[in-house]
């Protein structure tokens, strides 16, 4: 058989290894066949391909030093870094939040959970239920470990030597030059000289290709240098609209911190292609990101309309019906993620707890059973932690109670069981108990509230008011607008003011 | 002859400054103020430490403000309006003994007896728990200047120690010192409303609306009232103003939900009961109340459920082990049932309805012997119940005794079916719903600082973020 059919073939059947193997059989007898170098290139590179327009994990380098940003206050409802500004989210006390003050997502996508951290210290912390710690720097987080393992598979040395590689050659060669981009950025990840190939070849065919000038910008996007993507992407979806530079460009405004900016893409992008998926759940995140529920879900429910397997768009939306007093309905649509064949921990933890809240007994407890048998060790503080919420809801206190211990067990930080085992202590009048499992709750989990408000009623019915003082403003920098907070602040105030 | 003007002493010279900034609660300006007098008299200054105390104070360093009324005082032992600042930090630092110790030293110092320092050791004693004490402290210091918040704190120690009636008069007496305080009036119509003088309590709560439209504890009392008397639309239009200022209390959701039953309209009211559960996992009384609410719609299960979680909440309370008897009837097993009716006899031997219903069980199960007995212990209960407030007895419970009375004299064989689960509604529903309101808003004293549980969360879901096939080579 013709090696190059078989190659092409072996291509086609995404058996990159293979392909590579008989390429590299064709190349060691004739290193000038540029058939094969084509196709080992495309190969290489299609093994460690990665879609750039996902969102990626903002390392704390980029998160701390951010120079981009255009107001140190910003006004409410226009920064992702203030989340809590924005009126008409749902409130903490039903909805609990993450460590960025913003309401729980029904889906874990990179930057749901920590959010934009305001200090190294809490950078460095992991966010809940997210057990990887943040990557330094995104440059250096999954982009060189892509390199590094592509290395490896080829023990001969590189296949191409980037340094002595003649890229303005390249440049004037239309059909190789796009395949070489692809391998130095994906797979070398030496986006400086997939920079230099970019430019010289856009300048040899005299600025008109698009698709150029989008790999200008992807380059740009991940040099950090954004100002200068945000131009490329532009100039691109003047030549022409294509969905994959709507999405690049709105992450470019995602990473400048403006979210209005970036929704403005999108809707650009629906009004040429309506009913594209991809951008109206662009479009959701960004409500998400802003705390705007109401209208998040509105999108994610068009997003439903036009693709109804999205599995993002089901699990915000039930995660949603669910934190507003309608279990029932959030259990529908988690039994259609059920038929659609994701099984996993959290989906028969999320399904017992919505049969326990519309009272489906039966289901309850087999649910949370498949949960434990699926969990591994990081996912197992979580399903105790609603088991325990489950035997509060029947009244068992011994029960809940070693089931938040056991969530301890299975991961010692997490702050919420330390609250509730607190609250359980207090109700069995052990003060000084409590005070220590509110302590080591408030000092993990910075973004909750209920154990600085816990912890500053317990010391304020033992009559030690400053630590109370203390501790009812943390919980009101966390939650605004807790009342019970706010009561007992001004009850506190009175006290000190009195002569 | 020459006058001439008396030269201020250097170190007081800017006091009136100082004094004219804290008045105005300009505090960086004080501080600035206060720190170059300190520095240019190398911290000799009294008043302007004594001023910067209270600052400190108010910002909620107590430690801190501790420390500057003590060099205060060590500047000028003489000064009463030190140590007692002193005091006060002590007593603002959870140290009541110690605070004690300097009240009793300041009053040795002082030739006449002053109302501030009487005031504070008796709230010192309430705080150590020692009543008699507070009580004679604060009487005298009542003695000494009638002031509003020594009655508060009275009355407070009355009601601790269960005379609610001394707690009355002493609260009258306060809105006699002060009728526009709506606090006193609140707890006052609170304090009615425990020994049973509705009327009175209405009346209290009703001015102290009048005064403060938004006072949610008036209107939580209030409303249960007007729930009391079936009159369930106005209730709910005070209700929505309390919901507008406290949206996540949990007696208020609780209470909007006996509303909506009162009114049969079940499934708000079931979301509006389980709102105040998922607010407040440790009420029995929502338990309980979601138990009614389920057992009248028929659903056994569930309300089983709930008033097992109201019996694990609250032990030892008969009426519940009624509801759950009832519940374990529809579910047909009457083992269970006859036991959780046997402990409610045991643990409520007031109410005669857990007999009438236990009969109505009996008889349904064809014990005849049995249903007797608990129809005779009914009758005497009833009788008694006359004799106390005879104008508080369902009619209706006496026509169903009645009618089973007459049943079993003549033998007729033919089973009762509706009477119990049609009597239970009847029944328990007038005495429900207002008592569950009721004791929400006497819940100062067991105030537990639960409602912050954690709602059942952490309902992440991984599922597996996708990569989109890929787009765009050549």
């Amino acid at each position: 058989m013709d090696p190059l059919f078989l190659a092409n073939s072996y291509f086609r059947r995404r058996r990159f290894d293979d392909c590579v193997e008989l390429c590299n059989k064709v190349l060691q007898k004739n290193p000038y066949e540029q058939a094969f170098w084509y196709l080992k290139a495309r190969a290489l590179t299609e093994q460690v391909y990665v879609d750039e327009v996902d969102y990626d994990e903002e390392g704390i380098a980029e998160m701390l030093m951010d120079d981009n940003a255009i107001a140190k206050v910003a006004r409410p409802g226009t920064s992702f870094n203030k989340p809590t500004t924005s009126s008409g989210g749902p409130s903490p006390s039903v909805r609990p939040t993450t460590q960025s003050g913003r309401p729980l997502s029904g889906f874990l996508r990179p930057g749901t959970q920590g959010g934009r951290p305001g200090t190294m210290e809490q950078a460095i912390r992991t966010p809940r239920t997210a057990h990887t710690a943040r990557p330094v720097t995104s440059a250096s987080g999954r982009y060189v470990r892509l390199g590094t393992a592509s290395m490896l598979s080829q023990p001969d040395g590189p296949f191409i030597n980037v340094a002595r590689l003649n890229l303005s050659k390249y440049a004037s060669r239309p059909n190789l030059s796009k395949v070489l981009f692809e391998y130095l950025f994906h797979h070398e990840n030496d986006i400086r000289s997939a920079l230099e190939l970019a430019a010289l070849t856009t300048e040899a065919c005299q600025f008109k290709d698009w698709w150029w000038k989008v790999q200008l910008g992807k380059c740009y996007y991940r040099l950090g240098l954004l100002r200068e993507a945000e131009k490329q992407f532009k100039s691109a979806l003047n030549m022409i609209d294509m969905v994959d530079t709507f999405l690049y460009l709105a992450k470019v405004y995602v990473r400048l911190d403006q979210p209005q900016k970036a929704l403005e893409v999108f809707n650009k992008g629906i009004e040429v292609f309506p009913g594209e998926s991809t951008l109206l759940t662009g479009i959701a995140r960004i409500y998400e990101g802003i705390n705007d529920l109401t209208s998040a879900v509105k999108y994610y429910k068009s997003v439903l309309h036009h693709d109804n397997t999205h599995v993002e768009a089901i699990a915000c939306i039930a995660t949603n019906h669910f934190y507003s007093d309608q279990p029932e309905i959030a259990l529908r649509f988690f039994r259609r993620l059920l038929q659609m064949g994701v099984y996993n921990t959290q989906l028969f933890n999320n399904l017992g707890l919505c049969c326990f809240y519309a009272q489906q007994y039966d289901m309850t407890l087999n649910c949370f059973e498949r949960a434990l048998q699926l969990a591994s060790d990081e996912e197992m503080d979580d399903v105790w932690y609603n088991l325990g919420h489950v035997a509060l809801g029947i009244g068992d206190m011994t029960v809940a109670y070693q089931c938040f211990k056991l969530s301890l067990t299975s991961n010692n930080n997490h702050a919420e069981s330390y609250n509730n085992l607190g609250v359980l202590e207090l109700r069995k009048a052990n003060n000084e108990q409590a005070r220590a499992f509110f302590q080591s709750a408030a000092s993990l989990g910075s973004h909750m509230y209920e154990p600085h408000y816990n912890f500053s009623v317990l010391a304020e019915k033992s009559g030690d008011l400053h630590s109370s003082y203390v501790s009812v403003n943390k919980a009101l920098t966390s939650f605004t607008d807790h009342i019970e907070s706010r009561n007992l602040l001004s009850q506190l105030k009175e006290h000190f003011a009195a002569l | 002859m020459f006058y001439i003007a008396p030269e201020l002493s250097i170190f007081e010279r800017r006091n009136w400054l100082i004094h004219m900034h804290y008045l105005k609660k300009e505090f960086d300006a004080c501080k600035a103020l206060i720190k170059e007098q300190l520095a240019e008299t190398h911290g000799l200054c009294e008043y302007a430490i004594y001023v910067q105390g209270l600052i400190l104070r108010q910002e909620g360093k107590i430690q801190e403000s501790l420390e500057m009324f003590q060099k205060a005082s060590i500047l000028n032992p003489k000064n009463i309006d030190n140590l007692k600042q002193v005091a006060r930090s002590l007593f603002l630092l959870a140290r009541h003994k110690a605070a004690i110790e300097v009240y009793n030293e300041i009053s040795r110092q002082q030739t006449s007896v002053d109302w501030e320092v009487l005031h504070n050791q008796g709230i010192c004693y309430l705080y150590l728990k020692e009543f008699t004490k507070a009580k004679e402290y604060l009487k005298a210091a009542i003695d000494n200047n009638r002031h509003e918040i020594s009655y508060i704190h009275l009355g407070r120690v009355f009601a601790l120690e269960g005379n609610l009636q001394i707690a009355i008069d002493t609260y009258k007496q306060a809105l006699e010192f002060s009728p526009e305080n709506t606090e006193i009036m609140t707890t006052l119509g609170l304090l009615y409303i425990k020994i049973g003088q509705n009327q009175k309590a209405f009346e209290q709560l009703g001015q102290a609306l009048i005064y403060n439209p938004s006072n949610v504890k008036a209107i939580l009392a209030a409303g249960s009232m007007m729930q009391a008397h079936n009159d369930f639309d106005v209730a709910l239009m005070k209700y929505r103003i309390a919901a507008s200022v406290e949206p996540e209390s949990p007696p208020l959701w609780n209470n909007i939900g006996m509303c909506f039953f009162g009114k049969k309209k079940f499934v708000a009211a079931v979301s509006c009961l389980k709102r105040a559960a998922y607010l407040s996992p440790f009420k029995w009384k929502i338990m309980y109340n979601l138990g009614l609410v389920h057992l009248t719609m028929q659903q056994y299960a569930s309300a089983f459920h709930y008033l097992s979680a109201a019996i694990n909440l609250r032990p030892k309370f008969g009426q519940l082990y009624m509801l759950l008897a009832i519940c374990l009837t529809h579910l047909e097993d009457s083992n269970n049932a006859k036991k959780a009716y046997d402990q409610a006899c045991m643990l409520d031997n007031y109410d005669p309805l857990v007999n009438l219903d236990y009969a109505i069980a009996l008889y349904n199960w064809g014990d005849k012997r049995s249903a007797i007995k608990q129809l005779r212990l009914f009758e005497d209960k009833l009788t008694i119940l006359k004799e106390v407030k005879s104008n508080d007895v369902d009619p209706e419970m006496e026509e169903v005794g009645n009618r089973l009375n007459a049943m079993l004299q003549i033998g007729e064989t033919s089973s009762w079916k509706e009477t119990p689960s049609h009597k239970n509604e009847g029944l328990s529903s007038p005495a429900e719903p207002s008592a569950p309101s009721v004791s929400s808003e006497l819940d100062e004293q067991a105030n537990l600082p639960s409602p912050p549980s954690e709602s059942p969360s952490a309902s992440v879901d991984k599922s597996s973020e996708e990569k989109r096939s890929a787009v765009l080579s050549s």
